[in-house]
């Protein structure tokens, strides 16, 4: 009986990790963000930008991108799924491309150059991070505790039971 | 199993000192040889406890009377601490400016201290053995109605009322032209002269000396004796013939007293009044250095008061300085929320006599 | 007949005398206010998805006799700490929740462990020592936040440090995780959205609630709640018991803060936590539970009329005083009230069955003595 009562807890334990795992994988969120611009000398070849393309999410437009635009679309989870309506060139008829991207776990912010992924060069030729600047601290920021005040009182004992909204 | 000598005395005054006090009290001796070595002040780092010892031993005291009825740690500081910020404001709308003004508030207060604290009193009698909980919620919830009441009573005095409205107390004023320093400045004595860095706010520490005195010895009258004695077994003190509910009373007046005059001496040091939900912050440091001084949930005495707060203002007033200087990173707050609720806490899991 | 009839009245009122004057504010104060009944009742609505979860956290220590989990901030400091995580991993939306509530788990349970240890060592004090608690553990929670994360503790991402390079900052934005339980099968009924799954998810821990009474630890809980001797002399580890009751109530509360947090959209580190338990445990008491005695049902009725009176109280004050201060002071007042005189009555109510109890012993000796 014990020895059942251990397995029991063992497999739950199990199972919480592998869901915490799962959810870690699904849940991780990334920002892409979508280039259409000319990458040149790759190769010592170029690869123009586009007319126009629009790019489509779950059904849903998130960006019309000219030439040299850049768009932005967020994604859970490790692939990345989009339709592209591409205009090659003014005039052209558009044609339609569904793509899907693997994304890297570690990287937030990743910036898919698209003519250069559409052409199917390697990775390293239409992916970069994006790195977002940090913004300074908003000066009106509320002070931490322990620099609650210049002058030398008995502040709150840690927490502040004064007032506001639930 | 023989022991030295030695090694019994010593194993006694550890037991008798308590291991939290030791550590604190070791922990406080480290600053002070630290506080050299980092490059500060030792005489203005004494100066600062010994004015902060002045200004809150009061508040600690208060805590004496209420322990030694058997009413347990009194949180319900606030209420006294609200008689005497009526006392103060009221002594100030009434005109009363300088040490004079010090005098009145604590003339002021003690109608509201007396009122206050026999209502209390009387509540607390018929909720024994859970009064520490209640307290704590009566002086939170008085807290905030006097939140409203101190914007509703009718104060005129152009130097405490909102400067926009004119109606409403400021929830901070400055006490210079009022009772700030009207103890410490007493009979000051300033060693800068002599080269050292060292001044010694004579009159706060003799009054809180008086105050003590008057304290130990009500404790050796009549009244003070039952007091003791309602304390340590309220059923024997019943059937010896003494009114416990009316010596418990008694005792919580008392506390709320000392309260109310112990946050007029905060004030007239640290030189400002805070009202709103300033006074809940004057719970924690009161009960915790009483603690960190020996006392228990239901026994206390002068020299545990003398002791606590030395060691706890001490701590507060050391470690800013010190640790910083060590780490670069000021964490005294937190080391003084950790070590004052954590005795609190520590205190409420020992064991008491009393199993009511 | 008409007697007993006026009898029942007076006692209907005894015991539920703080929800009708509730009530009675809440219906004095609504016109006062002037706000619209869609939009009341819109927030009354979200409200009641974001705070319910942590009022039922409050109900498992009652049954066992802890009285109001007044540690139950414990739990809501560990949510806290696991959305950091979260927040630091960014990980999104729903499984960020989910994932949020799984790390909580390990910080609640040693925190509930230590509460319950305390308390068995306090007993007869719970209430009190776990107020305390709430204040020791923030200043070890502040420890963590302010000194350890990003220096012992990693934490990858700069915007949510602050800016010397370790503790987290003063705000932590959940921008991703922003109502996605509420947003999730939402229904809109005339202006009122309606949170179907943060719903789904009370109901089933109210589910688990009823199913829990009935199981053997339940049913243990209950009788050490009733008497811990007359439970240890029935062979409950009573210790254990309380121990596990003050561990599920942390564990729930952690699950109810997170709730509670993706409901608002972002938290300020270091006070998010300082108010909760008090505002939780003044719902409940408005709701007619007491000290000894709570049901979900109080958990409903106390959080309509507890947060009817904190929406329409700063505006109401305002009309009647011209001063909106007034209001919001009214409210804190009102919850603190509210909780001292369920003390009180607690209080009064325990003491008065121990002088009965004292009587009655009494009256069986003489009574005994007169049949000897």
């Amino acid at each position: 009986m014990k020895g059942k009562a251990l397995v029991i807890r063992l497999v739950v334990l199990a199972v919480v990790l592998a869901v915490a795992a799962a959810m870690m994988v699904i849940g991780r969120g990334h920002s892409i963000y979508l280039d259409n611009k000319t990458l040149e000398g790759y190769e010592g070849q170029d690869y123009k930008a586009y007319e126009r393309i629009v790019i489509t999410v779950d059904g849903e437009e998130v960006a019309k991108l000219g030439k040299r635009e850049r768009g932005m679309a967020t994604c859970m989870g490790q692939t990345f799924k989009m339709s592209l309506e591409i205009t090659e060139q003014k005039g052209d008829e558009p044609r339609i491309e569904e793509v899907t991207v693997a994304l890297p776990y570690n990287v937030d912010g990743i910036i898919i150059n698209l003519p250069a992924y559409l052409a199917g060069l390697p990775e390293e030729a239409w992916f970069s991070e994006f790195v977002p600047m940090v913004q300074e601290e908003p000066a009106d920021e509320e002070p931490l505790p322990g620099e609650v005040s210049d002058f030398p009182m008995d502040g709150t004992e840690g927490m502040d039971e004064g007032l506001g909204d639930i | 199993m023989h022991q030295p000598a030695t090694a019994i005395a010593l194993q006694y005054w550890l037991k008798k000192m308590g291991y939290p006090r030791l550590i604190i009290g070791g922990f406080l001796l480290v600053l002070f040889i630290l506080a050299p070595i980092t490059g500060s002040d030792l005489t203005t780092q004494i100066t600062n406890v010994i004015n902060r010892f002045s200004w809150n031993a009061v508040l600690v005291l208060a805590m004496v009377p209420m322990i030694h009825s058997g009413c347990g740690l009194n949180f319900g500081v606030p209420l006294g601490v609200l008689a005497g910020l009526l006392g103060g404001t009221l002594a100030i709308e009434m005109g009363f400016t300088g040490p004079m003004s010090f005098v009145m508030a604590i003339l002021v207060s003690t109608p509201f201290a007396i009122l206050f604290g026999g209502g209390y009193g009387a509540l607390l009698n018929r909720i024994k053995g859970g009064e520490m909980m209640v307290a704590t919620y009566v002086g939170l919830s008085s807290v905030s109605f006097m939140c409203i009441m101190w914007l509703l009573i009718p104060y005129k005095n152009p130097s405490i009322v909102m400067a926009y409205t004119g109606e409403g107390l400021r929830s901070m004023f400055a006490l210079d032209s009022f009772y700030a320093g009207a103890l410490s400045n007493l009979l000051e004595i300033d060693l800068n002269r002599l080269g050292i860095n060292l001044v010694i706010p004579t009159g706060s520490v003799v009054f809180f000396a008086l105050l003590a005195l008057a304290v130990w010895a009500f404790f050796h009258t009549k009244t003070g004796t039952a007091m003791t004695a309602v304390g340590s077994n309220p059923i024997f003190a019943k059937a010896s013939g003494i009114n416990v509910d009316r010596i418990r009373i008694l005792s919580v007046i008392l506390s709320t007293w000392l309260g109310a005059v112990g946050v007029l001496v905060y004030q007239q040091g640290f030189g400002f009044v805070q009202l709103y939900t300033a006074p809940m912050n004057m719970t924690m440091p009161a009960v915790a250095a009483v603690l960190i001084g020996g006392a228990s949930v239901n026994k206390a005495s002068i020299s545990n008061v003398i002791i606590g707060t030395f060691l706890f203002q001490g701590l507060v007033t050391m470690t800013p300085t010190v640790i910083t200087a060590l780490i670069h990173t000021d964490v005294s707050e937190v080391i003084r929320i950790i070590v004052s609720n954590g005795m609190v806490v520590y205190a409420l899991t020992r064991k008491t006599e009393e199993s009511a | 007949m008409k007697l007993k009839k006026n009898f029942d009245a007076v006692e209907f009122l005894k015991n539920n005398l703080v929800p009708i004057m509730f009530i009675v504010i809440c219906a004095f104060c609504i016109p006062l206010s002037g706000l619209s009944p869609s939009y009341l009742l819109n927030e009354i609505v979200t409200r009641m998805g974001r705070n319910i979860f942590l009022i039922l956290s409050l109900l498992i220590p009652i049954m066992a006799g802890m009285g109001l989990n007044f540690g139950m901030t414990l739990g809501a400091m560990a949510g806290q700490i696991a959305l950091i995580f979260v927040t630091d991993w960014q990980i999104w939306g729903i499984p960020g929740v989910v994932l949020a509530m799984i790390l909580s788990v390990p910080f609640s349970v040693l925190l509930g462990l230590l509460c319950g240890k305390l308390m068995n060592m306090a007993k007869g004090r719970e209430m009190i020592l776990g107020y305390m608690m709430n204040y020791f553990v923030t200043g070890l929670y502040q420890m963590v936040v302010l000194y350890f994360m990003g220096s012992i503790i990693p934490i990858k991402h700069a915007a949510i440090r602050l800016p010397r390079g370790f503790g987290i900052r003063t705000t932590v934005g959940l921008a991703n995780l922003r109502q996605c339980l509420d947003n999730q099968f939402a229904i809109t009924i005339q202006g009122v959205k309606i949170p179907v799954l943060s719903f789904i998810i009370i109901a089933v821990l109210c589910v688990f609630i009823i199913w829990f009474r009935r199981t053997k630890l339940g049913q243990d809980m209950r009788a050490v709640g009733q008497d811990m001797e007359v439970a240890q002399a029935a062979g409950i580890n009573v210790d254990r018991t309380r121990i596990i009751a003050i561990i599920i109530s942390t564990v729930f509360a952690g699950f109810g803060m997170i709730i509670y947090l993706q409901n608002i959209g972002n938290f300020p580190t270091y006070t998010a936590h300082s108010q909760i338990g008090m505002f939780c445990i003044a719902a409940l008491l408005v709701g007619g539970a007491s000290v000894e005695k709570a049901n979900i049902s109080n958990v409903f009725l106390g959080v309509i009329l507890f947060h009817t009176l904190f929406i329409v109280a700063p505006r109401a004050g305002a009309a009647i005083t011209g001063n909106a201060m007034i209001g919001e002071y009214f409210r804190v007042f009102v919850s603190y009230g509210v909780i001292t005189l369920a003390l009180i009555m607690y209080e009064v109510k325990k003491r008065r069955a121990r002088s009965q109890g004292g009587q009655l012993l009494a009256q069986a000796q003489k009574e005994g003595g007169v049949q000897a």
